[in-house]
């Protein structure tokens, strides 16, 4: 089955063009037959993977995958890692600094928002080496 | 080289240029240059056989090839209907941007200019603005408690971002507020007002109304606003200007300036000219999570991460497509700074203070009378483009010849940039060789 793949370097604390990949996919998926609502869920997922890369990930590659059936957005970093993926899934909590915070970042909503939106997210992360993020949306 | 076969979106419609009904568009002026593709937001301006072509469908009105054209071969479609018309009795509602225009003269001024024009009355807006101010403010604290609409609020006043909203951002549609402009708030009520107080039929009175914005011109779009469906005819600021300048020098030397009181000219406040700048419409309001954004690019990049969900924790933003709000618009006559300058100078005669009691506007807004007959949800179908969707091959084949040009969008072969070029290819809308640098390699 034919599938659209694209790609985007998203560069670490790069705070002025961030979300511009989320931006690009936004375009991309309206110019085709995909509800509204669905494109929606998929922006605000993107833009919340990219900025955790800008702000925690030390920049990344964020791709997306269009199938018929489905849509695939992996976020990768080579970044810290997320110590513990159980308690950062939890509403509020955050390790942004207080640098994020002034900026309006780090309300502790990022996971769980990417959570509520995907229909499937898994995440892989090791301390240290990197953190991969990818979410699942049905195309109906 | 240049392909001429049929367009299916861009082109002639039996001979006859299919322009984009904002605008008028002369032929023979139009070199090809290109000013206007690159300055189109929508990207539905093209280049065929060495003259721009419009796609109707993706045109959100916002004058941006009016403002670039080099040589004036694009400009608003404004009604070349000549003002007061005899045996009627010609009112005009008079956008407070007019005001600014004049830097040595008075609101009142104005008005009793316009008077002199013809015009048998000349209604200010300053009044209706306050009202319509007061039910924002209604609309948004009763949203705080229901949440019956999405933060954050958009205004409704600007008919570019509204219709932007519906061709790209048809999610963020529940966000507009479902309130009328205070020219279809003066509109509604004026008509039958001056009907009683003159005792003429309705259908003899012609209402004018005064506007910088060239979006207001065009009967049809204008339901979204309610606007016009009061309105018989618009003018452009720039239309009136010189002969109101010279009618109003003119009673400068005779000294003729004063103001009748009487009881269709309210008394311009500085509310008026202050909802022409931006943020003019938030100044003063008892919201305090509001934000002001003008210009095009801005507001784009602003309604896309309001689609990303941010700025979900502001309350209301106040959109103007013309940088500096609507002092900017492609219909004032002076320059959009001096005319914020007269703004200010206004502003610290009369101060920003309000008017109107407030328990009287609560008991008009709980009668439903700030409500607009149109649901911004409904806008959609209006607006939506007609254009078939790209399949996932469609843009696969896109992708991969806008990597083949690795063009520097040079525009040379009439489309915006590559992907506009390749997008077109796709859709069986232009020629691959009509890219200079497709075309000597094979």
């Amino acid at each position: 089955m034919s599938s659209l793949r694209k790609c985007f370097n998203v560069l670490s604390r790069d705070f002025i063009h961030a979300g511009e990949a989320s931006i690009t996919v936004q375009q991309l998926l309206k110019q085709m037959t995909i509800d509204p609502v669905l494109i929606r869920r998929i922006a605000i997922c993107g833009y919340e993977g990219e900025m955790n890369m800008v702000m925690h990930g030390e920049g990344g590659l964020y791709c997306v995958e269009i199938n018929a059936d489905k849509i695939i957005l992996d976020i990768s970093d080579e970044g810290p890692g997320i110590a513990d993926i159980a308690k950062a899934m939890e509403k509020g909590f955050s390790t942004a600094s207080d640098e994020h915070r002034e900026m309006g970042f780090g309300a502790g909503m990022g996971l769980p928002n990417m959570d509520k939106n995907a229909d499937e997210m898994f995440i892989e992360s090791e301390k240290g080496c990197g953190t991969r993020v990818r979410m699942f949306f049905m195309v109906k | 080289m240049w392909y001429s076969g049929p367009y299916v979106f861009y082109g002639k419609i039996r001979g006859k240029p299919m322009v984009p009904e904002y605008l008028s568009f002369v032929e023979k002026y139009c070199t090809g240059c290109t000013h206007c593709v690159r300055a189109c937001p929508t990207k539905s301006i093209r280049i065929r056989n060495n003259k721009a072509v419009f796609s109707d469908d993706l045109c959100i009105g916002c004058g941006e090839c009016i403002r670039v054209c080099p040589e004036g071969a694009i400009s608003s479609s404004i009604s070349t209907i000549e003002p007061c018309i005899k045996d009627k009795l010609n009112a005009v509602i008079v956008s407070p941007i007019l005001y600014a225009q004049f830097p040595g003269f008075m609101p009142g001024d104005v008005l009793l200019g316009l008077k002199h024009m013809g015009f048998d009355h000349a209604i200010d807006l300053s009044y209706y603005i306050e009202m319509y101010q007061y039910a924002v403010e209604e609309f948004v604290l009763e949203n705080r408690e229901s949440h019956n609409a999405p933060w954050p609020l958009i205004s409704p006043i600007c008919p570019v971002v509204i219709r932007l909203i519906a061709l790209n951002h048809p999610n963020l549609l529940d966000h507009i507020l479902p309130l009328r402009g205070p020219a279809a708030l003066v509109g509604d009520k004026i008509r039958k007002k001056l009907s009683h107080a003159h005792g003429v039929a309705e259908k003899d009175i012609e209402l004018y109304h005064i506007t910088p914005c060239h979006c207001k011109v065009v009967p049809d779009h204008s339901k979204l606003m309610d606007e016009l469906s009061y309105v018989d005819h618009a003018l452009g600021i720039n239309k009136i200007f010189p002969e109101l300048l010279a009618k109003m020098e003119q009673m400068k030397k005779l000294e003729l300036s004063f103001f009748p009181n009487e009881h269709f000219s309210f008394v311009p406040s500085s509310r008026g000219p202050l909802w022409g700048i931006s943020g003019g419409e938030i100044a003063g309001m008892r919201i305090n999570r509001v934000i002001a954004v003008s210009g095009l690019k801005e507001t784009m990049a602003y309604l896309e991460k309001i689609e990303m969900g941010l700025f979900s924790d502001m309350e209301y933003i106040e959109f103007r497509a013309c940088t500096e709000g609507c002092l900017g618009g492609p219909l004032t006559a002076v320059d959009r700074y001096m005319a914020k300058s007269t703004v200010q100078k206004f502003i610290k005669m009369f101060g920003i203070g309000r008017r109107l009691p407030r328990k009287r506007i609560r008991q008009l807004y709980d009668k439903g009378w700030f409500f607009s007959e149109l649901k911004p949800s409904e806008l959609v179908d209006v607006y939506q483009s007609k254009r078939k969707p790209f399949t996932i091959s469609d843009m696969k084949k896109i992708e991969k010849l806008v990597s083949l040009i690795h063009g520097n969008e040079c525009a040379a072969c009439g489309a915006p940039d590559c992907r506009a070029f390749a997008e077109d290819v796709i859709r069986g809308e232009a020629d691959l060789k009509d890219c200079f640098k497709m075309s000597n390699i094979e």
